[in-house]
């Protein structure tokens, strides 16, 4: 089981100090906290992607390349990345750039995002959000598993001929995973495709959640990835740790009640007893979330949202270390010892997913020929064809 | 002919609340009216003052906690609602607004409706009309014709039917909602993904 953190990467006032990062700051904190994570032996990073204040990851496929050559093990990913208003074509590239750069290792999840005028501000009708990302996750697909693609559809300029590069690693595309709270077409999509689901539950009661991954399942099972049971899982989920529990509450407290996302409603006595968010010592985030299957089923990703509220780096650094010391090679043990064999442990890696292409016989080319389509002559020969006439 | 759910929202703010009392004769009304058909009726109620911490916490959380999330589950069931509400300020109350606001935008469509106010003085009838039948209608609710206000004078002499429109008026009202559920089949919990269609139809589209 993987076990990692994401960060929607807010710019927020520290209700004790007052003292507000700016976006440079909260950027290289990011990285910081990325490093930091691979340096404590965490499983995944993933950066949102947002284009609006307070939030700095807009361009997260930068961010991770960079990521990808500074850090040693861990998988890079989002949370999410826009599949409606970002241009399927250019997604396409990205990401398999940063397949490339990373050496396979990093995923990307999916989202519709969450701000209403991000869909004008680049061009798109928020009413369209479940059919974009329906189509232009199709697209995606195509640009990557197809060298030669001739597309047309509702919502971006048809494609006649055209070849997304570079293409993916060893020819096969990056793993993706769907993330949503709410909307059972997206479930269905993940199934529909075998990708694997995200909940991010950070807000929500765990009924709620079990019902939309275990929708997720039936549908996987339906369309023919596996069983229900072996479906690929992921949860979001956040946690504030202190080796005294009471320690935790009172040092999270502050930040708990003035934090845009969680201030001025619910408690966060009521919070906590409704939600995901387990303040408190090590013992008792093991006790919370090591319970978690009983409700979704043996799943494969815990990823836990600690940089956020306005915490100073040094206690998000803090709450890292805690994580990977004390908490996760406890739940990893544990989610292991009564996992089913069938069940996988991890999402499919990189490796796993070249070995499984070419067990079904696809032997994808590393490349297309670079040939012009129209002309039928590649760059080498135009090259050939100057130095002819130069002589 | 089997059994229907009459839930009734009551956004009463004091204890013992005149908008209760309007809320509890409409839903006998009803009750009565129904059983004349044949048809038992269960009447739950939902007092929104016992509910406003939660509706608050929803309108800033997205979810549901605690006793609200019964609540909404109940109205989910209703085969008739019955909604009344205190008029502060020429129109419903702050927290009537925000339990409608906090219901799936979905959840009334087609469902059997009747309205009711209470005020001070009969000046405020009208909110009835202007503000609380455009708010269901947006919701796209079965709203009955009738609607019921009253006013603190109303309250007296409420036996006689020929000094007191009240009673008269609360019966028309329950008869009317008793119809309008009489009229259809019992409410089957809908399931979370009925509704979703198949991937193959949300390529297709």
């Amino acid at each position: 089981m993987q076990f990692g953190i994401f960060s929607v990467g807010d710019v927020t006032t520290d209700p004790i100090t007052g003292r507000t990062p700016d976006d440079t700051e909260r950027v290289r904190n990011m990285l910081t906290i990325a490093e930091h994570a691979d340096a404590a032996g965490l499983d995944v990073f993933a950066t949102g992607e947002h284009h609006n204040p307070p939030f700095v990851p807009s361009s997260p496929t930068t961010m991770l390349g960079y990521l990808a050559g500074r850090t040693k093990n861990i998988l890079l990913s989002t949370a999410t990345t826009l599949i409606t208003t970002n241009d399927p074509v250019r997604l396409a590239e990205e990401y398999a750039m940063l397949q490339v750069i990373s050496d396979g290792r990093m995923d990307l999840m999916l989202g519709r995002g969450n701000t209403g005028p991000v869909y004008p501000w680049f061009g798109q009708d928020i009413r369209q959000g479940i059919p974009l990302a329906i189509e232009n996750y199709a697209l995606l697909r195509r640009l990557w598993t197809e060298d030669v693609v001739d597309w047309s559809g509702k919502f971006r300029t048809p494609l006649q001929g055209f070849t997304s590069t570079p293409r993916p690693l060893d020819g096969v595309a990056p793993f993706v995973w769907h993330a949503s709270i709410r909307s059972p077409e997206i479930a269905e999509q993940a199934a529909y495709y075998g990708d694997g689901f995200l909940h991010n539950a950070i807000f929500w009661p765990m009924e709620h959640t079990a019902q939309m991954v275990n929708f997720y399942r039936q549908r996987f099972e339906h369309h023919g990835h596996g069983q229900a049971d072996q479906a690929i899982v992921g949860l979001g989920g956040q946690v504030f740790v202190r080796k005294d529990s009471q320690k935790a509450w009172d040092e999270f407290r502050p930040y708990f009640d003035v934090a845009p996302v969680y201030g001025h409603g619910p408690s966060m006595e009521e919070f906590t007893r409704e939600t995901p968010l387990t303040v408190g010592s090590p013992q008792q985030v093991i006790d919370r979330y090591g319970k978690f299957f009983e409700q979704v089923g043996h799943y494969q990703r815990q990823m836990f949202l600690v940089d956020h509220a306005g915490l100073p780096l040094k206690t998000v650094l803090e709450q890292i270390d805690l994580l990977a010391e004390e908490i996760v090679p406890v739940l990893r043990r544990e989610a292991e010892a009564v996992r089913p064999a069938h069940v996988p442990s991890d999402p499919p890696s990189h490796a796993q997913r070249v070995a499984a292409a070419r067990a079904a016989g696809q032997s994808p080319t590393a490349s297309p020929a670079a040939a012009d389509r129209w002309t039928g002559r590649t760059a080498e020969d135009d090259v050939e064809a100057a130095d002819a006439v130069a002589r | 002919m089997s059994d229907r759910s009459i839930v009734v929202v009551s956004a009463g703010l004091s204890q013992p609340s005149s908008t209760r009392l309007l809320a509890d004769r409409l839903a006998d009304a009803t009750v009565a009216e129904l059983a004349q058909r044949g048809i038992t009726a269960h009447v739950e109620t939902l007092e929104l003052r016992d509910l406003a911490h939660e509706v608050v916490n929803m309108t800033l959380t997205g979810f549901a906690s605690g006793p609200l999330r019964a609540a909404l589950d109940t109205v989910a069931r209703a085969d008739g609602l019955i909604a009344v509400s205190p008029v502060f300020s020429a129109s419903y109350s702050g927290l009537f607004k925000s339990f409608v606001d906090v219901l799936d935008k979905d959840l009334l469509v087609g469902r059997p409706v009747l309205l009711g106010a209470t005020g001070g003085t009969a000046r405020h009838s009208l909110a009835l009309e202007y503000a609380l039948r455009p708010l269901f209608a947006y919701l796209r609710a079965d709203v009955v014709p009738t609607a019921v206000y009253a006013a603190t004078d109303d309250w007296a002499d409420a036996g006689s039917d020929r000094v007191n429109p009240l009673p008269d008026r609360i019966r028309r009202a329950g008869r009317q909602l008793a119809e309008e559920v009489a009229d259809r089949e019992p409410s089957a919990p809908a399931g979370l993904y009925d509704a979703v269609p198949s991937f193959e139809d949300l390529l297709g589209g």
